[in-house]
């Protein structure tokens, strides 16, 4: 058993009668939808044709929101419906990343997210969902797709359906018939200020106006674009400055045990013993301290370990950061009462585990379908570069505290500066070849080159080229070189205090670039 | 991708059965009493909750659709509103504005108790005082006046919807005055008019299911006279192959759904339908036979062709030259509709035969002069076809209505109001709602007692700030109440706001013409009968409500049976009886009994019905809320009198109109006798005998009047055009639902349509500040620039731009605006927008999420009042002239001179051709007027 919808847009009149019978059946909050009718225009007059499309959960087979739930709350039922159950969210807002549809939202009383769910308690009891009993043209169907005899099934046999996004291949259930198909996709709409009867708020224009001023010269003109006339407002950007903080102090986290511990058989002393795991283990708490305090509901925070889904990267993601603390708190406590032997024992798992940290992050992303920009292949090797820039940094300006130049056994050992310097120039070297690569490529996808050039010609430019380009690689590098050079003193710990501050606004930009395509 | 099996299963999906069988729509009638179902909110955890299902009838539109209320049989709160699966018209569906109703019973903001004002009229205090207080204050003085004479100062002012016809009727026929007052003078009175000189009813109620070709000069895929239940037979027709065309000057939701939109000049319309009638013609493609016998042909040669033969086939002939000049191509140089496409509709047309259902109901006829030509002109169409009263056709709408009679109708007074049917308008339909402010301005009169009702004068009629000099003039208007279930601009300058049920508050009785068919649906106070079902008894609705915390929320029946008995308590003055229960002599009418002699002695087949249930034809009516009385409903004109009828009547030799003692009552056609239309030939009149009699001789027939803001009146060049204000959207409803926050989400702003040639000429681009100035003031709106309206023409649509004075009281805060209005010299107003809608605090939590920061601009406030000389319709164009605002102009800002609106008024009289007409009369005998007075009444010199 499947159900599904059908949405036979030749019969919709856009009245949405849907969207408010929604509302009034499962009590949805002002600013939020489970669905809702989009109107696009076409034509010049008299030619003109305003098309109607009805956009909601597509209860996919393949629902991305149900795999990177980390709890559940998100929920395949047997007979398709994908359900949720708020008790059980934490808020994270993963889903409203993965979800290419724009189907979830956060309820604002309870802080959790929700979206349309078939209307399952009334199905329940053997009643059709509210938007198909109210609609006064049938336009919607309600049924069971698996059931031959059903209308749908044989509308869904005998007609030309349409689904959204097919590409995203998350077997959607909501099939169209007769919709335009620019009112189905995003891609196919000209950016809008106003409506033609509502506002649309401030936050979605600026966004849309700065990504389309980033398109300018590209593609189709906008002349060939449908206009669209009608919409809901959407949440903008789910994911904001901690999630973007929470990827900088990771990196910090993972790179200082990942550097030392490849550096380890050196020995560098406290700065080995005692700096990188402190480091490490600060950073990793702030890691933490930003992810619980993005939920919506920081209370449940817990959930990720009580009530898993072992297929969400966040919570898999969870274990590896306490597996990677466990694993700093061994170094740390060898490194204090000084045992080095306990000091090495550590070494491969926290190499092996930082890079899990470090690394995670690409597959939770990945998770993030939604998101074109975030399903780069080089998002992995960026992150375990940008722990090796964040690792050499801060071990750098440790440094400044735990000089690395210390003398074990009467013997000189190489200056920790010198090699850190070394390190992270390489690093930025390397991370810049990524950023060519991921900016610099020709994107096949649309959203991807949209949000590219966001970041390299738009809005984001002067950050990304004077900030993350010249400020975060060019200029550390140069400073590196320089000290390396004229051993001007403090000329290496600048540089590393710049890379820094560069990573850190590479993932803010990546991060809200990522999310500024809207999805609907 | 992901692989299904190994997906995470949530519990409940563990434990989850299939459900066995298919889906239902509602829950069966049999377990209506007492439903259960599952707490949307607590899913998926399962809290069981158990409802009352009770019908209703939404309040919103004019439709009359059904609702179905489920009560929460332990809170006794209402949970959501669903259709009524049983109700004729509506057949189980609704419009966003049917579940929108639980906004309006749940709001936050509504009046809850009886205020009575304190301080200067339109200052902004009030009181709490008892219904009886305000019963007997009223009732006062409506007995005072009545004893004094002075019936004609009792004046009710209706808004919509419910509680209308023969019950108000009777109400105000038993008080002896002539004091109903409406709406449908700034609405639909030019279609009225064109409909009722042709068939003498003043609807049209087209058969849209079984229809071939679907005309509409309306929008009724998202608003209008009957929406969602026209909207589904029109969906219907044409998922079966029908084809449609819509005649709008924007595109409207309708008009981008039809095959063919036509985008015509407005005010031309009558010129693209007569040309369309000219193709019919001349290509024959008209029903000949229809024609010849239900049309009034010979009167016309008699009267218009005295040369030629009294013969169809002269008629044929004349009829030819008549519409001669209606070209295709005239018809393109006057609409800019293609001569073409002109062309190629007419010849669907033909192809359609009788199956053409047409619709015109506020549109193009209430926004020009000479609207009512234009309704003229689309019914020549569908007589032309022989569409009338046939399948998939379009019928009067009276076949296809149900009012059953009360218990006792009061005969009318012998009184005639001219402050509501002044002589200037012999013709109108009905009363000239919109110039009481300069009728009392001229000293015709004063209003000892005003209601209002569900009524919005100041915002809605045209030239509000009149209406606010007149309201807050105590000489003129000595006391107004306010009966309504929200704050309004109106109930702001009243001396009582009364606060009267929504749709599941009160009880009603509603028949509207959705189709070929004839059906009643019962409004009821939901929240009353599930308690009496519970064993409770209540002598009055507003104890129910109060029982159930709905405060004193009244309703308008019980009020006119409290208030009638206050105005007569002994009955001496005879109006006491009429409220005195038909079951118990001499006590007080109960509402349940009024509604029980209707159900058992006015519906035919109800009470048999009932038996076949079990249940009492009341107890019938309160659990469906519905009754279909007759289906398929076909060619009316065409039933034969009876014996009884044809006992004692003769038959005109010349006209062949079958009368008995004075009255037509049919018409012999080809030796059989039908009952006909209620027209003096009882035919349907191409000529109008009545319109030449009364002075418009060169409008007798159907024909093309040039609208006053025809595009040749305008200086394109200087930023004149028309502005077209009346569009409806889908989701509001006039003034009415400004207190359904979901509604409200969808649509806040009401923006300038403007064609980006136009745009071009003024430099603006969509979200910049406009000035549109009228004769007499200006607003100042943002624009939207689109390819959706013609060049020339700017539209806003009426709905938006709600106000209020008070930061806290006064008005719905979802929708309106707080306002600034200030009277800077005598006759000169200026309102400029403190701030839009914005979040405040109530025990909704929703309320502090009100996203939406502008209400949109009142431009109805700036329009002169501009009143056709035939039909009395304020024809709402405006020729305007659009400006970049100046340094002071702001968003919201409204200027008005009411000294120039008088001006307008008296220009727009001048054009009036004013009674008497012939027999010294103030109106035709036989032409419909609401609550219609006494036959001597209408003499001059009678009254």
């Amino acid at each position: 058993m499947r159900y599904g919808f059908v949405i036979d847009q030749r019969r919709c009149i856009g009245c949405h009668a849907c969207t408010v019978a929604c509302k009034e059946e499962n009590r949805v909050p002002l600013g939020a939808f489970r669905t809702w009718v989009k109107y696009v225009e076409r034509g010049t007059f008299p030619q003109t044709r305003r098309y109607f499309s009805v956009l909601r959960c597509n209860h996919c087979d393949d629902a991305p929101c149900v795999t990177i739930c980390p709890t559940v709350a998100l929920y395949r039922r047997p007979d398709g419906i994908v359900d949720f159950d708020g008790a059980r969210c934490i808020g994270c807002k993963s889903c409203m990343q993965a979800c290419p549809y724009d189907a979830l939202y956060i309820d604002p009383d309870t802080r959790t997210a929700a979206k349309c769910n078939y209307c399952a308690h009334r199905i329940e009891v053997g009643l059709e969902p509210a938007c198909v009993i109210v609609c006064p043209e049938q336009a919607i169907i309600a049924g069971d797709l698996d059931d031959p005899r059903s209308t749908i099934a044989r509308i869904v046999d005998r007609e030309p359906v349409q689904v959204r996004k097919a590409e995203q291949g998350t077997r959607p259930k909501v099939f169209y018939v007769g919709a335009d198909a620019s009112a189905l996709s995003p891609e196919l709409q000209a950016p809008a200020s106003h409506y033609l009867w509502a506002e649309r708020p401030r936050e979605e224009v600026d966004l849309v106006k700065m990504v389309a001023e980033a398109q300018r010269g590209d593609g189709p003109g906008t002349h060939t674009l449908s206009q669209p006339v009608y919409d809901v407002p959407h949440q903008v950007r789910p994911w904001g400055s901690k999630v973007s903080a929470y990827l900088w102090t990771k990196s910090i986290a993972a790179g200082v045990l990942l550097v030392a511990a490849l550096a380890g058989s050196s020995g560098w002393g406290s700065l080995l013993g005692v700096a990188a795991p402190s480091l490490s283990l600060i950073f990793l708490a702030l890691t933490t301290a930003l992810l619980i305090f993005d939920l919506k509901r920081a209370d449940r925070f817990a959930f990720i370990l009580l009530k898993p889904n072992w297929r969400s990267w966040l919570v898999r993601g969870a274990w590896i950061l306490m597996a990677f603390g466990v694993v700093g708190v061994v170094w740390l406590f060898g490194g204090l009462t000084d045992r080095p032997d306990l000091v090495s024992v550590a070494f491969v798992p926290a190499i092996l585990l930082a890079l899990a940290t470090a690394g995670y992050s690409a597959f939770l992303f990945g998770q993030a379908e939604g998101r074109d920009f975030w399903q780069s292949p080089v998002v992995l090797p960026h992150l375990i570069v940008a722990a090796l820039i964040a690792g050499s940094a801060a071990l750098l300006l440790a440094t400044l505290v735990w000089p690395g130049s210390v003398m074990v056994a009467g013997r000189h050992v190489a200056n920790a500066g010198d090699t850190l310097g070394a390190l992270m120039v390489l690093s930025l070297i390397v991370n810049a070849g990524l950023l060519a690569v991921e900016l610099g490529t020709r994107h096949p996808v649309r959203d991807v080159a949209k949000a590219a050039r966001l970041i390299t010609r738009g809005g984001y430019r002067t950050r990304f080229w004077g900030g993350v380009v010249f400020g975060g690689i060019a200029l550390p590098i140069a400073l590196v070189m320089a000290d390396f050079a004229l051993t001007l003193w403090p000329l290496s710990h600048l540089a590393a205090v710049l890379a820094l501050a560069g990573l850190w606004l590479w993932e803010e930009l990546w991060v809200r670039a990522g999310q500024s395509v809207p999805l609907s | 991708m992901t692989d299904r099996l190994t997906e995470p299963l949530h519990p409940v999906a563990r434990e989850l059965r299939p459900p066995e069988g298919g889906l239902r729509s509602y829950p069966p009638v049999e377990r209506w009493d007492g439903w259960e179902e599952y707490d949307p909110v607590a899913w998926p955890q399962k809290v069981k909750r158990r409802y009352s299902l009770i019908p209703t009838i939404c309040f919103n539109c004019e439709a009359g659709c059904g609702l179905l209320a489920y009560v929460d049989q332990a809170t006794l709160k209402i949970q959501k509103f669903e259709g009524n699966p049983v109700h004729p018209g509506s057949r189980g569906r609704n419009c966003a504005k049917g579940p929108a109703t639980l906004n309006q019973v749940t709001d936050p903001e509504r009046i809850l108790y009886p205020l009575r004002r304190v301080g200067p009229r339109g200052g902004g205090k009030w009181e709490r005082v008892t219904w009886y207080q305000a019963l007997d204050d009223i009732a006062g003085r409506i007995r005072a006046a009545l004893v004094e004479g002075r019936q004609k100062e009792v004046m009710y002012h209706l808004g919509r919807p419910g509680h209308e016809l023969v019950y108000l009727q009777r109400v105000f026929h038993a008080w002896g005055i002539d004091g109903h007052n409406s709406h449908t003078n700034v609405c639909s009175a030019s279609a009225r008019a064109g409909y009722a000189f042709w068939h003498g009813m003043d609807r049209p109620s087209p058969d849209h299911a079984n229809a071939r070709f679907i005309l509409l000069l309306s929008s009724h895929l998202e608003t209008g006279h009957y929406f969602n239940p026209h909207a589904q037979r029109i969906m219907e027709a044409k998922a079966r192959g029908a084809k449609v065309a819509v005649l709008d000057t924007r595109l409207s939701n309708t008009a981008s759904m039809a095959d063919w939109w036509l985008a015509p000049w407005p005010g031309s319309e009558s010129a693209v339908l007569l040309a369309m009638a000219h193709v019919l013609v001349r290509e024959k493609l008209y029903d000949r036979d229809f024609v010849r016998k239900w049309v009034n042909w010979d009167e016309y040669l008699r009267a218009e062709r005295p040369e030629l033969p009294v013969t169809f086939e002269a008629f044929d002939q004349a009829l030819d030259e008549l519409y001669a000049r209606f070209t295709p191509e005239f018809a393109e140089a006057e609409s800019g509709v293609a001569a073409s496409t002109i062309v190629e509709v007419a010849r669907e047309i033909g192809r359609a035969g009788s199956a053409l259902a047409t619709h015109v109901w506020r549109n193009t006829a209430a926004g020009n002069l000479g609207g009512w030509q234009v309704a003229r002109a689309l019914e020549l169409v569908v007589v032309l076809m022989g569409a009338v009263g046939t399948p998939g056709g379009t019928a009067p709408n009276a076949w296809n209505k149900a009012i059953p009679a009360p218990p006792m109708m009061p005969p009318p007074g012998k009184i005639w109001s001219e402050l509501l049917m002044p002589r200037e308008y012999p013709l109108a339909f009905f009363e000239m709602s919109f110039l009481l402010p300069h009728f009392l301005k001229e000293g015709r009169g004063k209003l000892a007692m005003y209601f209002t009702r569900v009524y919005n004068p100041v915002w809605t009629n045209p030239d509000g700030m009149s209406w606010i000099e007149m309201l807050t003039d105590e000489r003129k208007v000595e006391r107004h109440a306010c009966l309504t279930p929200i704050w309004s601009e109106t109930a702001w300058f009243a001396d009582y706001v009364l606060p009267m049920g929504h749709a599941s508050e009160r009880h009603d009785l509603m028949s509207q013409e959705t189709h070929a068919a004839r059906w009643i649906g019962f409004r009821q106070p939901v929240l009353r009968v599930a308690l009496e079902k519970a064993g409770k008894r209540f002598d009055l609705t507003w104890q129910a409500h109060e029982a159930a915390g709905l405060g004193q929320v009244w309703e308008e029946d019980e009020f006119w049976i409290e208030l009638s008995w206050r105005i007569d308590p002994d009955g001496a003055l005879g109006v006491r009886k009429y409220f005195e229960s038909p079951y118990r002599a001499g006590e007080k009418l109960r509402i349940e009994e009024l509604y029980r002699w209707i159900f058992e002695n006015s519906v035919p087949g109800l009470p048999e019905a009932a038996a076949r249930e079990r249940l009492s034809p009341l107890e019938y009516m309160r659990k469906y809320g519905a009754f279909l009385v007759e289906d398929q409903v076909y060619r009316t004109h065409e039933q034969a009198l009876s014996a009884k009828d044809l006992d004692g009547a003769t038959v005109d030799p010349v006209s062949h109109v079958v009368q008995k003692g004075g009255q037509a009552i049919g018409v012999e056609i080809d030796g059989r006798r039908h009952i006909g239309f209620p027209t003096p030939s009882r035919k349907l009149e191409f000529f109008s005998g009545t319109l030449k009699a009364w002075k418009w001789p060169e409008q007798a027939v159907p024909n093309y009047i040039r609208s006053h803001v025809h595009w040749s009146n305008l200086d394109r060049a200087r930023g004149e055009m028309v502005l077209l204000p009346t569009f409806r959207l889908p989701t509001l409803i006039h003034t009415r639902s400004g207190n359904a926050k979901w509604l409200y989400e969808i649509s806040h702003t009401n923006p300038l349509w403007m064609h980006p040639t136009d745009a071009e000429r003024t430099g603006v681009a969509t979200g910049d500040l406009l000035k549109v100035a009228t004769r007499i003031g200006h607003f100042v709106d943002r624009v939207w620039v689109t390819e959706a309206v013609r060049p020339g023409v700017v539209a806003c649509s009426h709905h938006l731009g709600r106000w209020r004075l008070h930061e806290d009281v006064g008005g719905e805060r979802w929708s309106t605006s707080l306002v600034d209005l200030t009277q800077p010299e005598p006759g000169k107003w200026r309102m400029r927008q403190v701030h839009g809608p914005r979040p405040f605090t109530s025990d909704d939590p929703d309320s502090e999420r009100v996203w939406w920061e502008d209400g949109g601009v009142h431009q109805n406030l700036t329009f002169p009042v501009q009143p056709d000389p035939v039909s009395g319709q304020h024809c709402w164009h405006q020729k305007v002239t659009v400006s970049r605002p100046g340094p002071d102009d702001r968003y919201g800002d409204v200027f008005v001179d009411t000294n120039r609106s008088f001006e307008v008024y008296r220009e727009w009289l001048g054009l009036a051709r004013p009674a008497p007409g012939p027999g010294n009369l103030r109106r035709p005998l036989w032409l419909p007027r609401a609550f219609k007075p006494d036959a001597s009444a209408y003499r001059l010199d009678g009254a």
